[in-house]
């Protein structure tokens, strides 16, 4: 049964909700929602002076650097709900004095989470309409927000000065080093690609801006009118508008609908123009094409990620051992994005 | 050599099963382990069956762009050789060995014959119709 392995953090629910609402606030029994591979999310209902209060509580284990990242989070949650963004309201963000937790606690927010229903579903048409539009509005006004505006610790960033790409494009690098387990020189020669479009564009007074950092359909909820609220900020850092649409592309969060590259719910095009009229600003094609490279290899690193904590033994699962055999359909999509696919099939 | 079923057809027994289990599975968390399990026996049928004449592409396609060498006798020394050539291709991408256009053409054409038989074995779903010939 679950209940070993979960009970620990009910301590750290009940603490957290009288933590939110003073002592006097009873809270339910707490429930398990479906949680992520780090966290585990509560739902739990508060009751303070005859009012009832909605909750989420995310609790992270103790004895991790966590801590930083739940603050994080819990910051740029702030600056965004108080700029009117969907995202659910935060409430608190503190260390469990029983357990060493930390936990996060913010509103239970209504609506579907479910990707594959919202790229599929026939009753969901107007939704995914509503939905390219609203999410291009509330991320012209995420990029409005500066790095000084929210005061988060660790946020990480391009240099002063530097090209947001080129530090991704660093960071990617290394990242790949560290994960690989054989070598990719489909993903060796992409990176070169990005070099040579890089000498191209290289701006280094190119504006930064705070970006939700993993924006894509599954981490949005929606209701038959479209989009409800904006989840998960782990992925928060400092980057540029280019790398947070095209990572919405990326071949994976397509879901049933490849062919729609955004997110499986518009096209490309349909996306960077929604983008473009509720930020008023343009996006460069030729840049957010590099992104796009860059991103899908960002996704590879993942899948190869996930089958190395299942060969290191740090988490045993063939679930995890199957997904780097992922990789080469996301190699195959960065030859598509880099035109090799084009440059060889007429080639003849 | 080895009585019937062959290993092809043992697999296909294990794939069907992990199939059916998925099908009649407890809840989603189950169902969708068993079509997981389901899909990484296709893919071993699909490596069992293909993989032998797509290393052999790929060491020719070495050949061809960094030089060429005998296969080597043993088939596990093959796939070390194999991996070791494929190292020596990613120096020659960092020293800009393909830099320029012809040469470049000849780098690619190896890079999307070897990924699209890989994707023909890990996700055949995703693999184009037909190989760019």
């Amino acid at each position: 049964m679950s209940a070993a392995a979960s009970g620990a953090t009910v301590p750290a629910v009940e603490e957290a909700v009288r933590r939110t609402f003073g002592a006097a606030a009873e809270a339910s029994k707490p429930w398990k929602l479906a949680g992520g591979a780090v966290h585990d999310s509560w739902a739990v209902d508060a009751t303070v002076n005859g009012a009832s209060h909605e909750l989420v509580v995310r609790v992270s284990p103790g004895g991790r650097s966590d801590h930083e990242k739940t603050i994080r989070e819990f910051k740029v949650l702030q600056a965004m709900w108080d700029r009117g963004v969907l995202v659910p309201q935060p409430f608190v963000a503190e260390e469990s004095e029983a357990t060493g937790e930390s936990y996060l606690v913010m509103a239970r927010v209504s609506g579907e989470s479910n990707p594959r229903k919202l790229t599929t579903d026939a009753g969901l048409g107007s939704a995914r309409k509503n939905l390219v539009t609203e999410l291009a509005r509330q991320l012209a006004i995420i990029h409005t927000v500066m790095p000084g505006d929210v005061n988060a610790p660790g946020m990480r960033g391009p240099e002063p000065g530097e090209d947001p790409l080129a530090y991704q494009r660093r960071q990617v690098e290394a990242d790949y080093h560290t994960f690989w387990l054989n070598p990719h020189p489909a993903v060796e020669w992409a990176f070169r690609w990005i070099d040579r479009k890089l000498e191209r564009f290289n701006e280094p007074g190119r504006r930064a801006c705070v970006i939700h950092g993993d924006l894509r359909v599954g981490n949005i909820m929606y209701d038959e009118n479209g989009l409800t609220s904006i989840l998960d900020w782990e992925g928060v850092h400092v980057g540029e508008p280019e790398e947070e649409l095209a990572w919405f592309c990326t071949r994976v969060w397509r879901f049933a609908r490849p062919d729609l590259e955004a997110g499986g719910v518009a096209s490309r095009e349909e996306w960077i123009q929604a983008y473009e009229q509720a930020s008023e600003r343009s996006i460069d094609r030729d840049r957010f094409a590099a992104w796009e490279v860059l991103q899908n290899i960002r996704w590879a690193e993942i899948t190869m990620m996930q089958a190395r904590a299942h060969l290191d033994g740090q988490n045993r699962s063939h679930e995890l051992a199957a997904i780097g055999r992922r990789t080469a359909e996301t190699e195959l999509e960065i030859l598509r994005l880099t035109g090799v696919v084009e440059r060889v099939t007429n080639a003849g | 050599m080895q009585d019937r079923p062959n290993a092809s057809e043992l697999l296909e027994a294990l794939g069907e099963f992990m199939r059916d289990r998925s099908e009649n599975a407890r809840d989603r968390w189950e169902r969708f382990q068993f079509i997981v399990a389901a899909n990484s026996i296709g893919i071993l049928k699909r490596e069992f069956e293909l993989e032998d004449e797509f290393m052999r592409a790929e060491w020719q396609g070495l050949d061809d762009l960094i030089g060429p060498e005998p296969i080597p006798d043993g088939q596990h020394r093959f796939a070390e050789r194999l991996q070791e050539r494929n190292n020596e291709l990613v120096q020659a991408i960092k020293a800009g060995t393909f830099d320029d256009g012809p040469a470049e053409d000849r780098l690619v054409r190896h890079l999307y014959e070897t990924v699209v038989n890989k994707v023909r074995i890990a996700s055949p779903n995703e693999a184009p119709a037909s190989a760019a010939q």
